[in-house]
């Protein structure tokens, strides 16, 4: 597939007025996360690693987002939504469980831990909780549809987009802050967003993204 | 993201110039009414004097006319009066450039037709900076070219921003009379063109008479005009400090202090005498300082913006515009030029 936005890096933007001190110190923290878990057991986070390569799979031709070591570092920070459905136990609570869970579901009904399966059966797996239908004694009574649709696709899609290879795919500017926004019509760009690619011009919003700044 | 910024982004931005559309038509409409009035009480034979119905004038005829000031030695009161109109339309068409430029780089240049208001006003200074140098009676024909030009491209332009306020959703709202092509701006090219354009025909006058513009007394015609200019002005200033909710307490002043320069020139173009003519000169200097002064406050407000100046090439197209507030110097200069006029020839 051609790139949407071909030749733009939002981490070129680091010594441009569109970065600041703070934001160099986020961004920093965020690409500097250890691989390995803080918060989750080495089996959690196996399983929630070959739960993430279903869920948001990624191109073998770039390093990684880091996508369960970054629900970990949430876990590890118990940085909460500020609000959850009342059927769902809190943030950590719930990830535990349902991780567990997942795994003994997958152990009772195929003989192996989750991330030994293959992946049609593993998304044979998650489609069961999607749809609600697994309801073992490790859920301990939380349903495993609302844990799928609000705990595990929410986290695991957050933090696929916190992180700067996937505002390179998307074309996100990144923090709008310092530099904030000054053209705020239909289909206008500011200087410091990335340009997208017309279909017979890519060359055009290759040269444009060299200049985002 | 976007909409989580989006106060701030719009809390400053674009021009307070010009906005002459209503508030100048009407007082210049006022002014001729009263002007023809005049001038058929003194020649009687006018055609609109059968209009215009004679008014008793009880306490003009007792009082006695003031002294015309005696001619200065060198240049006729009118190419002097002329060339300080040429360089009133100079001010004006500086700040129509530089504000054009700034706000409609911003905008992209999407319209091809936004570039035209920064090739008339380029034009204009040019015109104004020739005649400020010309010392020679006659008006000039390129300076008229350039002068009607600026005052038709600004009429054009109004019509482009109405245009714009009206496709965005919500049409004429406050909301898209704050935020989107600023309504009165192009009105000060208008302004720029007609100082321009009278300070041509305040040249194209015998220097032994009294000069008219379009038959009216030259000193009335331009200050009406100014007043009427200053007014419209103010309203623009008024719609966007009131976006900026007022937040510093000098943004009254351009609401303030303008006004009443207007209501002063006003007097003293319907007046002969009596006028108030050295309080409105004062008033007059002190709004085209405040024009001055208002670029000071203006950068100050740039660096109020996060990032400050060092983050100049974003401020300077959210902040408060820079080349705005000397609209009031352009048309202050004009008023005070016009109050030449009038001081100098009894009926000019």
């Amino acid at each position: 597939m051609a790139e949407r936005y071909p030749g733009y890096d939002v981490l070129a933007k680091r010594h441009t007025p569109s970065w600041n001190e703070q934001t160099r110190r986020v961004i920093d923290a965020r690409l500097a996360l250890p691989r390995e878990p803080r918060f989750l057991s080495e089996d959690e986070f196996r399983t929630l690693v070959a739960i993430a390569a279903r869920v948001v799979p990624q191109p073998a031709d770039r390093p990684p987002i880091p996508v369960a070591a970054l629900v970990d570092h949430k876990l590890e920070k118990n940085h909460g939504d500020g609000y959850r459905h009342a059927a769902l136990p809190p943030l950590r609570e719930a990830w535990r469980r349902g991780l567990g869970a997942i795994d003994q579901e997958a152990r009772e009904a195929h003989k192996q831990p989750f991330h030994r399966l293959d992946a049609p059966t593993q998304d044979a797996v998650l489609k069961a909780a999607q749809e609600g239908r697994l309801a073992g004694a490790a859920w301990q009574g939380m349903p495993s549809a609302l844990f799928f649709s609000h705990r595990l696709l929410r986290d695991i899609v957050l933090a696929y987009y916190s992180h700067p290879t996937s505002w390179n795919e998307i074309g996100f500017g990144g923090p709008a802050s310092p530099r904030g926004y000054v053209r705020m019509g239909f289909n206008r760009r500011d200087p410091w967003e990335a340009a997208e690619a017309r279909e017979d011009d890519e060359a055009a919003a290759r040269q444009e993204n060299k200049r985002v700044r | 993201m976007r909409s989580a910024t989006l106060p701030r982004e719009r809390v400053v931005g674009v021009t307070p110039t010009g906005g002459a559309a209503l508030g100048g038509l009407a007082l210049i409409g006022f002014a001729a009414l009263l002007l023809a009035r005049r001038s058929a009480v003194a020649k009687t034979a006018r055609p609109l004097a059968r209009v215009v119905p004679k008014l008793p004038e009880p306490t003009r005829a007792a009082r006695p006319l003031p002294e015309p000031r005696p001619q200065p030695p060198g240049l006729p009161a009118a190419v002097r009066v002329g060339r300080r109109l040429n360089q009133a339309s100079g001010v004006l068409a500086v700040a129509v450039l530089l504000d054009s430029a700034v706000e409609h780089y911003r905008g992209s240049f999407e319209n091809k037709a936004m570039i035209s208001p920064l090739v008339s006003s380029a034009l204009s200074i040019a015109a104004s900076l020739h005649g400020v140098a010309d010392r020679r009676v006659a008006a000039h024909r390129a300076r008229d070219t350039v002068y009607a030009v600026a005052g038709l491209s600004g009429f054009v332009g109004t019509g482009f921003h109405l245009y714009n306020i009206g496709k965005r959703p919500g049409g004429f709202s406050w909301l898209n009379l704050f935020y989107a092509a600023p309504i009165g701006a192009p009105m000060a090219l208008t302004l720029s063109g007609m100082l321009g354009f009278l300070a041509e025909r305040v040249r194209d006058n015998d220097p032994s008479e009294a000069p008219l513009v379009l038959g009216f007394p030259a000193g009335r015609a331009v200050a009406a005009l100014a007043a009427g200019g200053i007014l419209g002005t103010v309203g623009e200033v008024g719609l966007l400090h009131f976006r900026g909710s007022f937040q510093n307490p000098a943004m009254f002043l351009p609401v303030t202090v303008p006004p009443a320069a207007a209501v002063l020139l006003g007097c003293c173009a319907a007046r002969r005498d009596g006028a108030p003519r050295l309080l409105t000169r004062w008033w007059l200097r002190a709004t085209a300082l405040l024009g001055i002064v208002g670029v000071g406050f203006h950068a100050f407000g740039v660096a109020r913006a996060m990032g400050g100046w060092r983050n100049w090439s974003q401020n300077l197209l959210n902040g408060p515009p820079l080349p705005a507030p000397p609209s009031f110097t352009g048309l202050s200069l004009a008023g005070l030029a016009a109050l030449r006029l009038m001081e100098e020839h009894a009926d000019g």
